[in-house]
């Protein structure tokens, strides 16, 4: 088509030399020529254009449902389904108890504007409707309410009123008396485990425990339906809380924590810190209590970490022979001395040492096991990170960090110089006593062949042998008031002086914890009490170390969850310590 | 392909038909669904309206240039005339009056009247010199060709319908060749007079659709009813749907009219954002090829019939896709070949046929070097 152009005035000049008649006829074909080409040319153009506002259409539609597919924009929406699941999921105990659900309330709220926007927005007037209201709820301030009604101010006049009041208070016929429904959560145990559940604040969001944890998977459509099961065992729980703030009050102590961990899998029956606060009433004084001792705060646990040095000795090959006498002397470290609290005599073998609880044989032991030794087994442990659990407030312990000078593994070897939470301990009792394997504490219930890995820590052999040893304690050494009969209990004592004062050290401040574990011919469980700032009082024979306060919390607890949890009482049956008993004099009287 | 298929065959449009096949299966499957998974009422009826109006476009497409340009004029009147009995008979029934009713069915003359300004239009202009195109003749006479269709039109009410008809005539007016700056003039007056003409002008329920639309999250149980519930189907698909049959939006009753203008709506939320690919993707090739038929074109008349027809397609597709996404105010205008409806199938047919007519015209009178 392009090519006629070219050929258009081509053919003009070659008929231009027939005069000037046919000049004038030839250059009016060409214009004509060229309108017609011109116009065609439009045409085409225009056809394009057309075909581009097409295309540009075509993409805009393409463009749209992507974004209606790939935004939730226009999924967005309630089904009849979502409406008939709780508001927020349920959270049980492992048997399937309810420890916190939904609950659904009426509020009381003055809406001004029920009746329209002009005019008064009660019927009657506003003293007569308060002084209705103060006959429903005799504790109602009349003059405010009546003040609020005639300022035409909306807002809540109660937060929470039953059905039968709400009834009622529909009776007066009001409309501007709204009773909307809220949504409250409810924990039917009140206080009880508090620290694990944590609570809904008014946002709707969970705070601090479980519920922060699994507020995503507590508000999802799709997995709020079914409760979710904490390894809580409520029953445990409530013998916990009992027993540790009876022992609490008994000795006058600041506060308390307590677990009780399953040695194979890790599961927490029982997590309490004292004072609690009450979730279903939060409160300045309960915001003050939900700092959570048992995972959060890190304490110099003291005696306590004494098995764990030994069992590491054990472990390495440095103690073979358990009759060996150890020199029991103040131990010299350039400037620092340690002794003892109260003379054993000049020689101890390890056994001795753990019943009395020796500082100085212990000091030695993990002298010779060295720092590298024992740095390296309090790493396996977890102890230089935060505690292995769901829960978000986590302490980081006080870690002595790298390279550790001599002294250092002598006062770890005792329980000082290093500071971390008492779920710490449980944690490594529970591989000291299970055969070797240290696992992660969980809040969540497992199911069977669940249980995780873990990691190997202590021989086999050793963790039988710390058995013997911990058992021997409870019969013999400071661990006596923990012995509940028949159910083999087996712990140790720990009562460090907390940090503070001139002399680094408060002498009359001390943090006492019983660390047990039962029943020692096959342990299933770890038991951790610990008191803050006892008091000698006539309960503890005016005594403010463990022996006194935190193991008879365990000796009382034991018997009290046994039953409960699969471990009976049974005289005929426990660890055999025979060959341990030569090397205990007490065992010989 | 020429050894083996006959050539009779081979000649056919296949470029075409072969996408328009896709979205009449497609459509009847939706249907199919629509109905809760049965082909009656809605598919079967779809289907065999298909097979006699494609019967109808190939016979229509079998006519010659003169015939349709000399029935260019004689159609429009005819039209016209049905429309102003429809206006009758509304006015002594009283209330609003789209159909007639011929025993067999319903027929909407204000569908009829779609091609019919185009192949008036597509006339004037061919007949037209090419040098009076720049004047005004070239806009009076054309305007009252599409004016006095869309007054009667408007007076049903129908705005979307009256829409199509000033669409189609526009772009005939467009492709013939009239100054851009009169488009451009237009385009302006529309902005200024819109708003006169939307407090003035509209009804009052035409103007809520359009507050709606703006705005359809205000009243999203109420007006912004459909728009809402149309996206919600659109945006649950995902990329490959919930699958034939599981659409709950439809089978709940949660979308409106989930047979006819929403259709998309219906198909997108079973088959996703891939089923509105293949929907997107089978009308792009119709037009396309609509539009190769009007380049194709020799002839003036052929060019701008070719073009209109492509146009009114387009039109119905653009506005009701839009409609369901919520890009644009809902004005019922159903899907081509896919909305169960006897009404849009005859005009979207015809324009077919027309096109079909076009592309033979095309074939049998190869091009010339010569400009005719």
């Amino acid at each position: 088509m392009n090519a006629f152009s070219g050929f258009g005035p081509a053919i003009a000049a070659g008929r231009s030399g027939h005069g000037a008649v046919s000049m004038a006829l030839a250059s009016g074909r060409v214009q004509l020529v060229n309108i017609r080409q011109e116009s065609l040319t439009l045409a085409r153009w225009r056809v394009l254009w057309i075909a581009l506002g097409f295309a540009f259409v075509a993409l805009l539609a393409l463009v749209r449902i992507a974004y209606l597919g790939a935004s939730d924009h226009g999924a967005r929406g309630t089904s009849l389904e979502e409406a008939l699941l709780p508001p927020r999921g349920e959270i049980a105990d492992r048997n399937g108890v309810p420890l916190a659900r939904a609950f659904p309330a009426y509020a009381l709220w003055f809406n001004p504007t029920a009746l329209g926007e002009d005019g008064t927005p009660l019927v009657s007037e506003p003293e007569e409707v308060a002084a209705r209201l103060k006959a429903i709820f005799p504790d109602l301030d009349e003059k405010r309410v009546a003040a609020q009604f005639a300022a035409g101010k909306q807002g809540y006049i109660r937060r929470r009123v039953l059905p039968e009041e709400a009834n009622r208070v529909q009776e007066i016929g009001e409309l501007a008396l709204e009773m909307p429904m809220e949504n409250d959560r409810h924990y039917p145990q009140g206080s009880m485990a508090a620290h694990v559940l944590g609570y809904v604040a008014a946002d709707g969001k969970g705070r601090v425990g479980m519920e922060q944890v699994l507020d995503k998977h507590l508000s999802d459509p799709n997995t709020r339906g079914t409760p979710v099961s904490l390894s809580i065992d409520s029953r445990v729980q409530g013998a916990l809380e009992d027993e540790l703030r009876r022992g609490m009050k008994l000795v006058q102590a600041q506060g308390g924590a307590g677990i009780v961990l399953d040695v194979d899998t890790g599961e927490v029956l029982a997590l309490a810190s004292l004072p609690e606060f009450d979730p279903n009433k939060i409160d300045a004084r309960g915001q003050k209590l939900m700092f959570n001792r048992v995972t959060n705060q890190v304490y110099e646990l003291g005696s306590t970490f004494k098995p764990l040095s030994v069992a590491a000795a054990i472990d390495a090959g440095v103690v073979r022979n358990l009759g060996r006498r150890w020199d029991a002397s103040p131990v010299k470290v350039g400037r620092f001395s340690i002794k003892d609290s109260h003379s054993m005599g000049a020689d101890l073998n390890v056994v001795e040492a753990l019943i009395h609880s020796s500082n100085t044989v212990t000091a030695r032991v993990a002298d010779e096991l060295g720092p590298e030794r024992m740095r390296r087994t309090m790493i396996d442990l977890g102890m230089n990170e935060r505690p292995y659990i769901e829960l978000p407030a986590k302490g980081f312990p006080i870690w002595p960090g790298e390279k550790w000078p001599r002294l250092r593994s002598m006062t770890v070897g005792y329980g000082h110089g290093i500071a971390v939470t008492p779920l710490h301990l449980a944690s490594a009792y529970a591989a000291m006593v299970n055969g070797g394997i240290w696992r992660p504490a969980t809040l969540k219930k497992l199911g069977p062949g669940e249980a995780p890995k873990g990691r190997r820590v202590f021989k086999a052999s050793t963790s039988s042998r710390m058995r013997q040893l911990l058992r021997a304690i409870a019969v013999y050494g400071t661990g006596k008031n923990a012995d509940a009969p028949g159910y083999r209990v087996g712990g140790k004592t720990g009562s460090a002086e907390k940090p503070g004062g001139s002399a680094g050290y408060r002498k009359t401040a001390l943090v006492s914890t019983f660390a047990a574990a039962f029943p020692m011919d096959r342990p299933r469980y770890v038991v951790i009490a610990m008191l803050d700032e006892p008091r000698g009082t006539l309960a503890s024979s005016y005594q403010r170390t463990a022996a006194w306060n935190a193991a008879p919390i365990v000796g009382r607890l034991v018997p009290r969850i046994g039953p409960l949890i699969g471990v009976r009482p049974d005289d005929t049956r426990d660890v055999d310590i025979t060959d341990l008993k030569p090397l205990i004099p007490e065992a010989n009287k | 392909m020429s050894g083996i298929v006959p050539a009779p065959i081979a000649r056919q449009p296949w470029q075409m038909l072969f996408p328009l096949f896709t979205l009449i299966g497609f459509g009847a499957l939706v249907l199919f669904s629509a109905a809760a998974g049965s082909w009656d009422p809605y598919a079967s009826s779809h289907l065999l309206r298909f097979g006699v109006f494609l019967v109808m476009a190939i016979v229509l497409s079998l006519f010659p240039r003169d015939f349709i340009q000399f029935m260019a004029l004689p159609v429009y009147v005819v039209v016209l005339l049905m429309l102003l009995a429809v206006e009758a008979i509304g006015f002594v029934g009283g209330g609003s009056q789209r159909w007639l009713n011929l025993g067999f069915m319903q027929l909407q003359p204000s569908e009829l009247m779609k091609p019919a300004v185009v192949l008036i239009l597509a006339r004037y202009y061919a007949s037209l010199p090419v040098g009076m195109i720049p004047t005004w003749s070239a806009l009076i006479a054309p305007g009252a060709m599409i004016l006095t269709p869309v007054a009667l039109v408007l007076l049903q009410p129908d705005l979307g319908t009256s829409l199509a008809i000033v669409f189609g005539g526009a772009m005939v007016m467009f492709a013939a060749g009239l100054p851009l700056r009169w488009f451009v003039g237009a385009a302006a007056a529309g902005a200024v007079l819109a708003p006169v003409a939307f407090f003035f002008g509209l009804q009052p329920y035409q103007q809520k659709r359009v507050f709606t639309f703006l705005d359809p999250e205000s009243d999203p149980l109420g007006d912004g009813y459909h728009i809402t519930q149309s996206k919600i189907a659109i945006g649950s698909g995902g990329f490959s749907g919930k699958g034939f049959n599981e659409g709950s939006q439809s089978h709940l009753n949660y979308l409106p009219e989930p047979h006819t203008d929403f259709i998309f709506a219906t198909m997108a939320e079973e088959w996703g954002f891939i089923g509105g690919l293949v929907v997107l993707g089978a009308f792009a090739m119709i037009l396309r090829w609509g539009l190769a038929v009007a380049r194709a074109s020799t002839d003036r008349f052929g060019k701008l019939v070719a073009l209109g027809l492509t146009a009114t397609i387009f039109f119905y597709v653009a506005i009701n896709l839009m409609m369901v996404m919520g890009l644009a105010p809902v004005v019922g205008i159903p899907l081509p070949f896919m909305s169960h409806g006897g009404s849009s199938m005859l005009t979207n047919m015809l324009c077919i046929g027309g096109l079909m007519m076009v592309n033979r015209w095309n074939q049998t009178a190869p091009r010339t070097g010569l400009i005719r």
